[in-house]
């Protein structure tokens, strides 16, 4: 494994951070370095090879918080996510939904490890209530994840130390 | 309080907190490995908490980390991470050997290092601690070896619920002559920060 080799310059790789919601289609690549607690979900719209990710790092905001970037919190990125690929006229069913993330990050410590569960469990949600299927996820456990979505496959590779390569 | 409302001043005085905490943290850091330890001047970021994951190297750099949660009067967290290498040279210090003669980061390394970044911290906040009149006291750290990125972010997610950024006081430590660098954050959430700055006449 080579995870700075993600580094090098490659312009069809576009970077998804905190927050980030991002519409890309073949040959570009959506990617999301060292994901923890955060969870990233990938969009693919297998009739069209347009995808689509986002960098989601919790549950939903804190009741009575001032302004905020919505695309961090899951009950703002994934309704909004499923809008910009359904604006075409697809239907949410039409479109497959994978997800990797949301891990417990330091060994015993409760409150973190909570973050990644609630992230996971809120993102499903969100995805049923939009009636997008999962199709496919690598969540949980206790390791950091970086995600490449490729766009003609709808194939979301998966790097950790812990266990290399995944594609799922 | 709002980040963006801290003054020129205010910042100033936040990062000799964090200065005092660090020069009490390397004073104890020398005594373990018995050598000079050199600090390199805190830098204190207000950090959008979007660009979190890289400010540590790349977010993918291998690192050791060890995270605890303040309690007492203020709230917030304290992460300690070294990186893999320098990890290893310090737990090589720590045993009176030639830094590099460790190459694997296995149980032992990782329970020493774990005890390393536990006086770490519980230095650093107690002098914050004495210098504010503040009854502060870290969790027992909780430990990690990962991504920077994906620690550095886990730790800021809390903060994250409630506010786009996060202060960030970061002091880089380098034992003498050996490129063993080691970081430690220091991360108030927003309401301590009015603490902090009471106590020491800068609210």
């Amino acid at each position: 494994m080579d995870p700075s080799g993600l580094f090098s310059p490659d312009p069809e790789l576009i970077e998804v951070g905190v927050g980030g919601l991002v519409v890309a289609e073949h040959p570009k690549r959506l990617f999301t370095p060292a994901l923890g607690s955060c969870v990233a979900l990938a969009l693919w719209n297998p009739a069209r090879g347009t995808g689509a990710m986002a960098h989601i790092m919790l549950p939903q905001p804190a009741p009575g918080a001032g302004p905020t970037h919505g695309g961090r919190f899951a009950t703002f990125a994934v309704p909004e996510l499923v809008r910009m690929m359904t604006k075409d006229g697809t239907k949410p069913r039409r479109l497959i939904a994978k997800i990797a993330g949301g891990a417990a990050m330091f060994r015993g410590e409760v409150a973190i490890a909570n973050i990644g569960r609630r992230n996971i469990a809120e993102v499903k949600h969100q995805l049923s209530l939009m009636s997008v299927p999962l199709v496919a996820e690598d969540t949980g456990e206790g390791h950091a994840r970086t995600v490449e979505l490729l766009l003609d496959s709808g194939v979301m590779v998966v790097r950790s130390y812990q266990f290399g390569v995944r594609r799922i | 309080m709002r980040l963006e409302e801290l003054t020129e001043l205010q910042l100033d005085a936040l990062r000799e907190v964090g200065s005092i905490g660090a020069g009490h943290a390397a004073t104890a850091l020398s005594q373990l490995v018995d050598r000079t330890v050199a600090l390199e001047v805190p830098t204190l970021e207000v950090l959008d908490i979007s660009a979190v994951p890289n400010v540590f190297g790349g977010p993918e750099q291998l690192v050791f980390g060890a995270y605890a949660r303040l309690l007492g009067d203020i709230a917030g967290s304290v992460l300690f991470m070294v990186p893999r290498d320098a990890g290893l040279a310090l737990t090589d210090l720590l045993h009176g050997r030639t830094p590099g003669t460790s190459t694997q980061m296995g149980t032992d390394q990782q329970a020493l290092l774990h005890h390393v970044a536990s006086i770490l911290i519980a230095a650093y906040l107690a002098a914050i601690a004495r210098m504010a009149g503040l009854d502060v006291l870290p969790s027992t750290p909780a430990m990690a070896f990962d991504m920077a990125g994906a620690l550095l972010q886990a730790v800021l997610a809390e903060v994250g619920m409630y506010a786009d950024a996060a202060v960030l006081v970061r002091t880089i430590f380098v034992a003498e002559g050996e490129s063993a660098e080691a970081a430690l954050f220091f991360v108030p959430d927003p309401d301590s920060l009015s603490t902090i700055l009471s106590r020491i006449g800068m609210a």
